[in-house]
């Protein structure tokens, strides 16, 4: 016969649970990961601030591409479709995801998206975020690679303010480099920058309005666009 | 960013398993959160002070233990804290996922943790 033992009224008791609180978005990044890698679909996370040229370097990776693969684009905004309808004339298929109030993608709501789209049609994914430099980095998406942009215009700081969007950038894009001299600012700095903090990140300048420097992203991010 | 959201969660899990032990009271919380994450611990004691009003874990000692950023390397086999550069110029600390020792890129290893480590209940 077993013998029990039991808290009397007013005991204190210590209960170990180690509950990681994270795990709950990492899951469903792991779940879209293993989607992916079954239907043989590359996806790349695009994240940078308002303004930095998300949108347009997807513009000119999808036209530089799309002779190649099969592309298709989720566009997350808080709300409008803006910026998808200009993708969409590009003719891909593209899905736009509003958060409503949420300042990132996360795992969930690309799964939803991937839902919406006929993955064994498919090879490419690009993913552009929601335009901020902080919460995206804490939710993981499941994408293969993960591309940080930033632009000339928006000050010569703006890598060392932000160093740990950098941690898992596997691509950054400088942008408006033709904007370089009116503002002042150094892109040679910019890149040494990143290189301190990551020096996995390969680095890419870019005129995100004519299209230049856009096939050295596609290479960094070993999508060949050569046919 | 993201403070409240994560306290949310933390407490409730806090009240669920007080609810399943039958406690009378939470006396105690321990969490440990990385500081690569981006919670900042000021808000998280703000909003667990909140968040547990007249709950059963209400006026609950919370212990935050801040983990480090930590690396490994592939290249040279270092593994200890990652490197901060001093820019005195501006009063700031950056962070590098560089090798302190080979300056190849560092895997994270620690550091992004939000783990709500134990409870101490009150029969």
């Amino acid at each position: 016969m077993s013998q029990i033992v039991q808290g009397e009224p007013g005991e204190i008791f210590d209960i170990e649970l180690d509950e990681n609180l994270k795990r709950a978005n990492d899951l469903l990044a792991d779940e879209n990961r293993r989607q992916l890698r079954k239907y043989g679909v590359r996806a790349v996370d695009v994240m940078g601030s308002i303004g930095s040229g998300k949108t347009s370097l997807i513009e000119h990776l999808v036209r530089l591409l799309k002779g190649k693969y099969r592309i298709a684009a989720f566009k997350g905004d808080l709300t409008s479709e803006i910026d998808s309808e200009r993708i969409a004339k590009l003719g891909i298929p593209t899905i736009q995801i509003n958060t409503g109030k949420e300042c990132h993608l996360d795992a969930n709501l690309v799964r939803k998206a991937l839902g919406r789209v006929d993955l064994s049609a498919l090879d490419l994914i690009f993913i552009e975020n929601v335009g901020n430099l902080i919460c995206p980095a804490d939710f993981p998406l499941g994408s293969d690679k993960r591309v940080v942009i930033v632009s000339v215009t928006e000050g010569p700081y703006m890598v060392v303010k932000h160093p740990f969007i950098f941690a898992d950038a596997d691509v950054a894009v400088i942008n408006k480099i033709d904007l370089a001299d009116a503002m002042n600012v150094d892109t040679h700095k910019l890149s040494s920058d990143v290189r301190a903090i990551n020096s996995k990140t390969s680095i890419a300048l870019t005129n995100c309005r004519t299209g230049e420097g856009v096939d050295k992203v596609a290479s960094a991010l070993g999508i060949s666009s050569v046919s | 960013m993201h403070e409240f959201a994560r306290t949310s969660q933390i407490v409730e899990a806090v009240l669920s398993e007080a609810q399943k032990q039958h406690a009378a009271k939470v006396t105690e919380v321990e969490v440990e959160i990385g500081d690569l994450t981006f919670l900042g611990l000021e808000q998280v004691r703000f909003a667990y002070k909140i968040l547990t009003d007249k709950t059963m874990a209400e006026s609950s000692k919370l212990t935050i233990k801040q983990i480090r950023g930590r690396g490994k390397c592939e290249n040279c086999g270092y593994e200890g804290p990652l490197q901060y550069l001093d820019d005195p110029q501006f009063h700031i600390t950056i962070p590098t996922f560089n090798c302190p020792r080979c300056e190849r890129p560092l895997s994270i290893s620690a550091g992004r943790e939000c783990i709500l480590k134990r409870i101490r209940i009150m029969k």
